[in-house]
């Protein structure tokens, strides 16, 4: 149980063992030497062959096992993010769990209107408003790919409103490394420069291959990019398991884990020491519709293996939670976000993305992330685990109350019940006063929780010259974009 | 010996040993290599895509079977000179300018390649001149163009506006799929349209081949 998750009091996850573990590592090594990756960019494909990689006569580089070694090495096993007021809220390591939202769904699911239609500036805006005010929410994503504003700003211009409408850390997506630059840039502005930024990162960049085995150019510019600012990135494939990757969980994992290994050996070689997040996820496709499937049993199992890799490698781990293929914020969406949510939490994933995607990731829905803000306070309460010393085994209250007695009026009772998980939408109350308060469901009540927050939450603001040299990155980019 | 019949038969069970002997056996026993193709193996596959259809059978099979399939067309093949060999129509495919993803259009690829397309697969990155020397080469009857990047799809357009300007928009049907891409965007650049997923594109192109 080595590598097992490791929570409170004695709860424990595991899903491989050290024996599976050494087989998957074994079996990605060979992926790396004996199969290869494309590397579509120079200096990397140079940074790798000086490192002591092999280039082939068919252009594919094969990656020795001891500069995967040397890199897990170098590898910080730890990160701390922190908040836009530099208050340290995230820690990247062993079992702890962080949630966050997902970035760039096309549709935005109207949740008092139940209407579809594409994300507005103002619509992602509130949203991120919206994950601000969540107390379970850990840090912020970009929601929704804006359809109002020119294509080539959209990641620039949702990472101001990230800044600008919540305190949180942030995880981002950027199209290219000159993107990266100009978040990098706004992020300093925020948090009181780039030397500051550099050793408190603020925010974790995304960066992924292009499955099976390729490294394409964009992002591994952002990956040395990451590397040399120190921003905190993962190298994380989105593996569609029968199609980019082979379809059993281990062999899914095995390539993805390749993947990410390979993406680490890079990030290495160009800044050893340089903060870098473990995982991937998994959407199999379905064979009868060829749809990527979100939040399926294999999808749980593929993370239980990320966490305890990461755990084995000593890296921090990146993950999903709270997310489902359901068209519709219904009982599927319910079903399988939760699932996820439950699971991530057992397996002691450090941050995980996605809470609030339904239609596998096309689709936003506020609704199941309000949901899920209960649903992630239910699975944090159990990962306080079961306390049994003697006050909590209680042996002497059940002495004082004696057979026949009732624990109700003892001072025990009194001095614990409040440690006792609490809703915040659930109803405990009985069925006549539940009716006499309107007989609200649960959706009716995560709607009201919805249209409080958009009406009465202010984010702390920035400093109006900090919002100033935001707009100001903005504008420049514009200038230089020809827009 | 195995019949004509028997070849329905092992395409539906995508043995490609069985396919290729019988195919070779009825072949030297001298039976016309088009009706072999027509009444023996074209039969397999159009009944595992009424059982796929059904819900009977799944994407992975349907592969198996085209290639045990295409294993006898190809045997079959070489005996027809001269002869048009049966298809349901051309289609030159590829991922636009900048984009390395190919998954969904190989899935695209595969799946019109099954239903009896001859499919010209272009790969990945491909450029919009590139796009043009096929059509100009192949003259296919259906140009199929994939994104999955929202910054690569503008890409589509300009594959658009080159066979405008080339002169070759009129002799081609423009088709267009990835993620990010929809309908609007489809009516938006001018295409002649869009499918949300590979069962759907198949039959978009039979609709419109």
């Amino acid at each position: 149980m080595e590598y097992a998750s490791k929570h409170g009091d004695g709860i424990a996850f595991r899903t491989l063992t050290l024996q599976q573990l050494k087989d998957i590592h074994s079996a990605s090594c060979r992926i790396l030497d004996e199969v290869g990756v494309i590397v579509h960019h120079d200096e990397a494909a140079d940074l790798l062959k000086k490192g002591g990689a092999y280039i082939d006569s068919k252009g594919r580089t094969h990656i020795p096992e001891a500069l995967i070694k040397r890199a897990l090495h170098s590898a910080p096993s730890r990160i701390t993010l922190y908040n836009r007021l530099g208050e340290p809220v995230i820690w990247m390591e062993k079992s702890n769990v962080h949630f966050g939202a997902g970035s760039d769904t096309l549709v935005y699911l109207d949740p008092f209107t139940g209407e579809r239609r594409d994300w507005t500036t103002e619509e992602v805006a509130t949203a991120i408003r919206v994950v601000d005010a969540l107390p379970q929410l850990d840090f912020v994503m970009s929601m929704g790919l804006l359809s109002d504003v020119d294509k080539r700003m959209i990641n620039r211009i949702q990472y101001a409103l990230m800044l600008k409408n919540s305190v949180k850390p942030q995880v981002v997506i950027a199209e290219d490394a000159p993107t990266v630059a100009d978040i990098t840039e706004m992020a300093a502005a925020a948090v009181g420069g780039r030397e500051k930024l550099k050793n408190m990162p603020h925010f974790v960049l995304y960066c992924e291959p292009t499955s099976p085995l390729q490294l394409p150019f964009e992002s591994v510019d952002k990956l040395l990019y990451a590397a040399e600012n120190k921003i905190p990135v993962n190298f994380a494939c989105g593996a569609v398991e029968g199609a980019s990757t082979p379809v059993t969980v281990a062999g899914a994992v095995a390539q993805a884990n390749a993947e990410a290994l390979c993406g680490l050996v890079l990030h290495q070689l160009k800044n050893p020491g340089a903060p870098f997040l473990y995982g991937f996820g998994g959407s199999p496709l379905d064979m009868r519709t060829m749809v990527a499937c979100y939040a399926v049993p294999e999808v749980l199992l593929l993370q239980g293996c990320v966490c305890d890799l990461s755990r084995f490698y000593s890296l921090p781990s990146w993950g999903y939670a709270g997310c489902s293929s359901s068209k519709d914020f219904d009982e599927q969406a319910i079903a399988e976000a939760t699932m996820f949510t439950v699971m991530g939490a057992l397996q002691g994933c450090n941050l995980m993305h996605d809470v609030f995607y339904i239609e596998s990731g096309r689709t936003g829905s506020l609704e199941l992330l309000v949901l899920m803000d209960e649903v992630i306070s239910r699975a944090r309460h159990i990962l306080k685990g079961v306390n049994t010393t003697p006050e909590y085994l209680a042996v002497d209250a059940v002495k004082r109350v004696g057979p026949g007695g009732n624990y109700l009026g003892d001072a025990h009772t009194a001095k614990h019940f409040r440690e006792k998980w609490q809703p915040t939408l659930s109803d405990f109350s009985t069925y006549s006063s539940w009716e006499a308060a309107g007989a609200k469901s649960m959706r009716e009540r995560i709607r009201e929780r919805l249209r409080s927050i958009m009406q009465e939450h202010k984010p702390v603001p920035l400093a109006p010259e900090v919002e100033e040299k935001i707009d100001a990155v903005i504008k420049q980019a514009k200038d230089r974009l020809g827009i | 010996m195995a019949s004509i019949k028997d070849l329905t038969e092992f395409v539906i069970q995508a043995d490609i040993e069985k396919v290729k002997e019988t195919t070779a056996a009825l072949l030297a026993a001298g039976e016309d290599p088009l009706k072999i193709i027509n009444e023996g193996l074209i039969p397999g596959i159009n009944e595992v895509g009424e059982r796929f259809k059904e819900g009977n059978l799944f994407v992975p099979e349907m592969m198996m079977s085209a290639q045990a399939m295409k294993a006898g067309v190809d045997l079959a093949k070489e005996k027809i000179e001269g002869a048009d060999i049966p298809n349901a129509g051309t289609i030159v495919i590829g991922t636009v300018a900048g984009d390395l993803h190919d998954i969904g259009k190989n899935l695209v690829s595969m799946m019109l390649d099954s239903s009896g397309f001859n499919v010209v697969d272009l790969g990945v990155d491909v450029p919009a001149d590139k796009f043009i020397a096929a059509v100009k080469e192949h003259k296919p009857s259906i140009v199929g163009l994939s994104a999955l990047l929202t910054t690569t799809m503008p890409a589509m357009k300009e594959v658009i506006d080159a066979l405008k300007e080339s002169n070759l928009r009129d002799q081609v049907k423009v088709v267009i799929g990835g993620a990010p891409v929809s309908q609007a965007y489809a009516d938006e650049i001018g295409a002649d349209g869009y499918a949300p997923d590979a069962a759907l594109a198949v039959e978009l192109c039979k609709k419109i081949a």
